[in-house]
């Protein structure tokens, strides 16, 4: 172990003074740039506070696309105890982002606050390399709400375990972002700690502190970050389109960022397959396939008894009750692919999903 | 249990990995020289500061928390939350693995600290322990070490290690049930600290104790580390130390008022009073709903957290500075904090009746326990026994500076007086009357007379002179402590170590006092009550002189002040011959003592 010490710290400190006598400067520094919001929420485990970063010295702040926010009126703490109001300007579900405007008094929404704040240049922020698995990290949030007004923010310090696609993430619902992300090896993402700053050790902005996700494999709580240069490929419409963070960044201060359209989603009772699985006895019954209707999409994709269905769209599905839950979000005509497990063999099936056949009259009594 | 801890193992081995895979191409010899040098620093810390750590256990050894010695004599400090459940007889683990009897002496609830002491094997062999270090100069992101016995995992008490960030300060965080465990001007840290770590220390990278860890915030993710741990602070702890060191069970204080935030909605705080209790300090130095507070205790206030936090780090009954403006007038002050306890209970919540007790098969056992030589019970104390100790070593650290205990007769004492534009020739006559019931005598220009046992007149006969709130009270006592000791047969109505408190003497020459914090003197307080009036004695911290006196006349009123100095040898003993008398905000007047006749 000490060996693993020694070595991890050369790669990530340069000087043992900086061992020494590390962050706070560094800290200072950061703290000024971010900033305590509160918003709606404050019930049933979903917080009503959170944590955002200054992009513009007028006072535009980028944050995740939370709960949060719906609210009329967001209540912004500055770091030295300032208390304003800000208004959300638009927000992207695809990279789990939003921007926020601080509103000062007799000034309209589109006009120069005259605030000169500390800030991010997020341009400039970009033009630095992103950081390795085992670079040194810093998280800065208001995490539990611990800070209010000029109280500083929680620093913590970890490494950057991975840079990656999170696998085993929530559903679409909870959380709709698939780009990469950094995996940070210390606890970040508590409560109210989503929208806060991923800094290297100078206090470079490397991300945007994410929510409170449970891996839905390990039921372990994540811990991540949104890189900066954060990108994802999303459906608008036919086409498949590029959409990143320092774009929705740029033209969303200017308020000119149309976020994507997404399609409609109705939770109902969902298009027809036709699969009948195993019976359902555990709240993780793995979905086997017991039967298949004759003639149903089902049928005609090909899919067989005792086929296991592991993925839908590419998202990984446990259960049946996990399957039911993604089917509620489809609807007759909707396409969607299964990756079976047949055999020793992944297998890709099409299935274009109907509308559920009338039900059968009750038998007449005779 | 079993269950968080894979979920944490989990988390920790992919991490583990990712980091070998990446350095194991890097030579372990071609490691920088700061780089190794800044750790074998950190190795150097640790084990400097790991003989002094401790795994508090229950009698009979089972690990319930951490602790850390803290003098030769094997004081250490815990969370009360830990010894709650085992005191008043423990057991402690050091590194060296040596199992120790350890026996409670003070504690605090609210702040939630336990000061224990174990016992050593050998009478007279001194403990490793950890000097305090300056818990204000912690700073954010400053590295940390979190030590102790999480999860009871050493078996033999060689303490967890773990390193973190400090990822706050001033901190504070809301009592969890009923009013217990607040944590107000705390360090939190990202160090990992667990079930177990708890009353363990927190160190700097000087090898200083900075904080005892004891909890966390964990929301969702079940009690084991989630980033935010939060330690208390080692200049708090200092300020209940000395009452801890008596065997107290101390106490936490409130101004008697609410505040209130100005303008919540306006850009930036400014506290103001709200409702004022009448029997308040802070009412009787007049101030009113509205004034604007500028500073407490020297900090300034602009939140109610720091209002919380500064208000938490301090026992009941100190005296702390107070600024604050009326107008565009800012006044200074000094204001004695009430305690939590003597706050008006809610009527609707009724005693409950006494629960007969059931043998508690363990506590049955811990009476065997050698510690239990070391505790005498007593309501309002942790564990009189160290009440009484410090009483004897307060008392033989005074009588060095002079004996009077072979005076018991009446004291005469002459001199002049100069109190308000009046002065004169003084005489005071304290002791015994001619019908044998106690009494004094003081004249200035006129007779004043006291006699404690006779009530028939009301209280206010017994503040005499006028507006001098009970100097008279203040001198007879005097002389009785003096002349018969703190015992129970001078005082049958309670004597006491009273821990350490501040006192606040005025400038000598007589002008008004700008900075009250400039005059702050810490000293050791002797308790001692007869005929209703209660008086605390302060003590140099330094030598054990009497520096000054406080006599409360009525409880609800401000006491009489008395400041003794210029000491001057009579006959082998030293005795003050000036006496600085105040009452409220005022100076009532000075004494000066020529001649003493003590009658044996």
């Amino acid at each position: 172990m000490r060996m693993l010490t020694a070595t991890i710290l050369a790669m990530a400190a340069t000087t043992a003074s900086m061992a020494a006598d590390p962050f706070h400067a560094v800290s200072e520094k950061v703290n000024q740039k971010l900033v305590k919001l509160f918003g709606a929420g404050g019930f049933r485990g979903v917080s009503n506070y959170g944590t955002g970063i200054v992009i513009s010295p007028d006072g535009h702040i980028l944050t995740s696309a939370s709960q949060m926010l719906d609210s009329a009126e967001i209540v912004v703490h500055l770091y030295d105890g300032r208390k304003l109001k800000a208004t959300v300007l638009v927000t992207e579900p695809e990279l789990d982002a939003a921007i926020l405007k601080l509103r000062v008094e007799g000034k309209k929404i589109d006009e120069p606050t005259g605030l000169e704040l500390e800030h991010f240049s997020f341009a400039e922020e970009l033009k630095r390399p992103r950081a390795q698995p085992g670079d040194w990290v810093l998280g800065f949030s208001n995490s539990f709400e611990i800070a209010m007004r000029d109280e500083a923010m929680t620093v913590q310090r970890g490494v950057v375990a991975a840079y990656t696609k999170m696998h085993g993430r929530r559903g679409i619902f909870d959380f709709p972002y698939t780009g990469d992300v950094y995996i940070v090896d210390a606890i970040t993402n508590n409560p109210g700690a989503g929208g806060g700053a991923l800094t290297d050790r100078k206090g470079n902005l490397l991300g945007v502190i994410g929510k409170e996700i449970r891996n839905t494999q390990s039921e372990t709580w994540m811990n991540y970050a949104i890189p900066i240069g954060a990108e994802v490929d999303v459906k608008d419409g036919d086409k498949t389109v590029k959409i990143g963070l320092a774009k929705f960044v740029e033209l969303g201060m200017q308020g000119k960022y149309k976020p994507v359209k997404r399609p409609d989603i109705v939770i109902g009772i969902g298009g027809y397959h036709g699969i009948v699985f195993v019976p359902n006895v555990l709240d993780r019954t793995p979905p086997y396939v017991d039967d298949v209707f004759p003639n149903s999409p089902a049928a005609k994709a090909g899919l067989k008894v005792d086929d296991l269905v592991s993925f839908i769209d590419g998202e990984p599905i446990y259960s049946i009750n996990g399957f039911r839950d993604f089917m509620k979000r489809t609807k007759p005509g909707s396409k969607i692919r299964l990756e079976v497990r047949r055999g020793d063999n992944l297998q890709s099936i099409d299935i274009e999903l109907g509308e559920y056949p009338a039900k059968p009259m009750a038998p007449k009594k005779p | 249990m079993r269950d968080s801890l894979r979920v944490w193992l989990a988390g920790f081995v992919p991490t583990a990995l990712t980091i070998v895979v990446v350095a194991w191409p890097t030579n372990a010899t071609a490691v920088d020289a700061d780089v190794l040098k800044a750790e074998n620093e950190r190795i150097a810390v640790v084990n400097k500061v790991k003989p002094a750590v401790v795994a508090v256990c229950s009698y009979g050894g089972q690990a319930v928390g951490s602790g850390v010695v803290i003098d030769a004599e094997g004081y250490a400090l815990t969370n009360y939350h830990v010894t709650e459940s085992i005191s008043p007889v423990m057991q402690a683990g050091l590194a060296d693995g040596i199992l120790y009897d350890a026996v409670l002496v003070g504690q605090d609830k609210v702040g939630d600290v336990a000061l224990i002491k174990l016992l050593p094997k050998k009478a007279g062999t001194p403990f490793p322990f950890v000097p305090l270090g300056d818990s204000d100069k912690v700073r954010v992101s400053d590295w940390s070490l979190a030590m102790g016995n999480p999860f009871g995992l050493a078996n033999d008490f060689n303490p967890t290690v773990t390193y973190g960030l400090i990822s706050g300060v001033n901190r504070y965080q809301p009592p969890e049930g009923g009013g217990m465990l607040e944590y107000t001007d705390c360090i939190q840290i990202d160090t990992s600290i667990n079930p177990g770590n708890s009353g363990g220390p927190l160190f700097n990278m000087k090898a200083e104790l900075i904080g005892i860890n004891g909890r966390g915030s964990f929301d969702k993710r079940g009690r084991v580390n989630s980033g935010v741990g939060y330690a208390i602070s080692i200049n708090q702890i200092k300020n209940f130390l000395g009452h801890f060191y008596s065997g107290i069970d101390t106490d936490h204080a409130t101004l008697g008022a609410t505040i209130e935030t100005e303008n919540e909605d306006g850009a930036l705080n400014q506290m103001k009073f709200g409702t004022i209790l009448e029997e308040a300090d802070v009412f009787r130095r007049g101030i009113k709903p509205g004034d604007k507070i500028i500073s407490f205790a020297g900090r300034p206030l602009t939140s109610t957290n720091q209002y919380k936090n500064i208000l938490g780090i301090f026992p009941s009954e100190w005296r702390m500075p107070l600024s604050y403006r009326r107008d565009n007038t800012r006044k200074n002050v000094l204001v004695r904090l009430m305690g939590l306890k003597d706050a008006p209970v809610d009527a609707a919540a009724q005693p409950k009746p006494p629960q007969p007790e059931r043998p508690d098969p363990a506590k049955e056992r811990a009476k065997k326990s050698p510690a239990m030589k070391l505790f005498k019970e007593k309501k309002g104390f942790a564990n009189y026994y160290f009440n009484d100790l410090r009483q004897k070593q307060l008392w033989e650290g005074f009588t060095k500076h002079g004996d009077f205990t072979g005076f018991p007769g009446n004291w005469a004492i002459s001199g002049s007086f100069d109190a308000n534009e009046r002065r004169g020739p003084l005489t005071l006559i304290a002791g015994e009357a001619a019908d044998g019931n106690p009494e004094a005598k003081l004249t200035m220009n006129v007779e004043f007379v006291y006699h404690p046992l006779d009530g028939a007149n009301g209280p206010a006969q017994l503040q005499v002179p006028d507006n001098s709130g009970g100097l008279l009270a203040a001198l007879y006592q005097y002389r009785r402590l003096l002349a018969m000791g703190p015992t129970s047969k001078a005082f049958e109505l309670g004597v006491s170590h009273g821990g350490t408190e501040p006192i606040y003497p005025p400038h000598l020459d007589g002008r008004p006092v700008e900075d009250w914090s400039k005059q702050r003197v810490d000293c050791e307080v002797l308790r001692t009550k007869h005929a209703s009036i209660e008086c605390k004695w302060f003590f140099s911290q330094t030598d054990r002189k009497l520096l000054a006196c406080e006599a409360y006349v009525l409880r609800e009123e401000d006491p009489c002040e008395l400041f003794f100095s210029d000491y001057k040898t009579v006959d082998g003993r030293q005795l003050p011959h000036r006496v600085d008398v105040r009452f409220g905000d005022k100076n009532y007047g000075r004494l000066n003592f020529a001649s003493f006749n003590m009658k044996k």
